[in-house]
């Protein structure tokens, strides 16, 4: 069953009434968005609201697989096509012929394999690994990404002619911590579904003051996270423990929401015991929470470098600048760098001197 | 069919679409504007055989102007299009497929679009 596109937002109402529009019309269409927002279920409403329901939904991911894997599992093989190729096997693009083959972070696609998809998606035509012969095939392409595709191809990673061709239709998804009137209903709609897939487990429906607090927290992980928060506090029944596990982004509102509760004697729950450093420090960057393979796709040592080098700067920025009363020219040379870069900096980890 | 020729002109630079409101209604066109390709989607449902003409962007948020193109010779094939690009060669290549009936590279001249459209929308008249 197709999960509905849940929300009250501004956003939200857009993007089903883009869908509504496109949905039969067939053109590629990209969806952007972070991690964990629900661009593969917005694709699946493209799907389900269109003439090829009734046809499969193929869905890859781009970057979880090695270039020579991915282009075999895209394409297919014939037998002898390459050591271990012990008998032909379809790919992706004929499994998902006359229907919608959903290309999932298709910014981590390699060069080599973007060239050979701007070919298919230019003539219709792809020849399996091992095969001189070409076959037709008329799929719907719906392909997703968290990168700036904008920003790859000016670094070169991405093609600009494939960008263009896949851009038709663009569905850009807002995360969570800029539609936060939708996490009510994200809330509930969760809530039920959780509630019927294990009746056993009686969660709470958070109160008046549990739901202001989750809707002040930021989500950095999104949908994806509030619903294994959710589905935690069902097995947890303690919204307090939920609390104490979220990575502290916002540290006055998990501070402020535990200190009320050991004010009232509620919680003398402690973190240390739980969870390892080296967990602990893990889940800074990454939702642990998550299923194995959803983990493995999720872990890059080149996304989780940049998460941790931004988190020291922006607390190395702010204590140098505070201890140098703000003046920023000092900074700069304290932090041996340049006045433009530090005001790059402060301006990308939004450190802004105290106001006044 | 008499009365004023019908334009309906989509980019997402508000300087753009105003300057060519201006300018075609004063050589007597009726001029409607969207800022996005979904916008003019919902104006040419709303009003099936009203316009003559479509003078689109290419590259916009949520319907691209490609998009819009594929769509209109689908859905509306007796409007005629007039596809702009400032974004270098790709789109423009790709309006051209989705056949666009013309393609100008941006910055344009007012007067040389002005002129293909009276050419598209009254191929006979010599002079509009």
């Amino acid at each position: 069953m197709t999960t509905p596109l849940i929300g009250v937002s501004k956003s939200i109402l857009k993007i089903k009434e883009l869908i509504n529009h496109v949905a039969n019309t067939c053109l590629n269409v990209l969806i952007t968005g972070e991690t964990g927002v629900g661009k593969e279920v917005v694709a699946q409403n493209l799907y389900s609201e269109s003439s090829r329901s009734s046809k499969s939904f193929v869905k890859i991911n781009c970057a979880a697989l090695p270039e020579t894997l991915l282009e075999s599992e895209l394409y297919g093989y014939e037998k002898g096509a390459f050591t271990g190729a012990h008998k032909k096997r379809p790919g992706k693009f004929q499994t998902a012929d006359k229907g919608v083959l959903f290309l999932d972070e298709i910014g981590d696609m390699p060069m080599a394999l973007q060239s050979k998809m701007l070919h298919v998606l230019q003539s219709g035509e792809f020849s399996p690994l091992g095969s001189d012969q070409e076959f037709k095939t008329d799929v719907w392409v719906i392909a997703a990404t968290n990168h700036n595709l904008e920003e790859s191809m000016r670094k070169k990673i991405f093609r600009e002619d494939l960008f263009y061709r896949l851009n038709i239709i663009k569905i850009e998804i807002p995360p969570l911590r800029e539609r936060k009137e939708d996490i009510p209903s994200l809330i509930e709609y969760y809530f039920r579904l959780y509630q019927s897939e294990y009746p056993d487990n009686l969660g709470t429906r958070p109160d008046s003051d549990i739901l202001a607090k989750l809707c002040n927290y930021s989500w950095p992980g999104n949908v994806r996270q509030l619903q294994n928060c959710i589905k935690k506090q069902m097995i947890l029944k303690s919204w307090e423990k939920i609390f104490e596990e979220l990575p502290k982004e916002h540290p006055e509102i998990v501070s402020q929401f535990t200190d009320d509760s050991q004010q009232n004697g509620s919680s003398h729950y402690t973190k240390s015991g739980f969870q390892s450093d080296r967990t602990r420090i893990i889940s800074e960057f990454v939702d642990l929470s998550t299923s194995s393979d959803k983990l493995f796709e999720d872990i890059s040592l080149k996304k989780i470098k940049k998460l941790a080098s931004d988190k020291v700067e922006k607390e190395v920025i702010t204590f140098v600048l505070e201890k140098v009363g703000w003046n920023r020219s000092r900074a700069s040379k304290i932090l041996k760098i340049s006045y433009k870069t530090l005001l790059y900096k402060m301006n990308e980890f939004k450190v802004h001197p105290p106001v006044k | 069919m008499s009365g004023k020729n019908k334009l309906l002109i989509v980019d997402d630079n508000d300087d753009i679409r105003s300057t060519f409101y201006e300018f075609f209604n004063s050589l007597g066109y009726e001029v409607k504007t969207a800022g996005d390709g979904l916008t003019a989607l919902k104006l040419l449902k709303d009003k099936p055989n009203f316009f003559d003409c479509l003078i689109t962007d290419l590259v916009m948020p949520n319907i691209s102007g490609l998009g819009l193109i594929a769509i209109v010779k689908k859905e509306f094939p007796d409007i005629k299009i007039i596809a702009m690009t400032g974004y270098g060669d790709q789109p423009g290549a790709l309006a051209s497929e989705v056949k666009a009936d013309s393609v100008f590279f941006k910055p344009v001249e007012l007067i040389k679009i002005e002129n293909k459209v009276s050419e598209l929308i009254n191929p006979n008249n010599d002079k509009q």
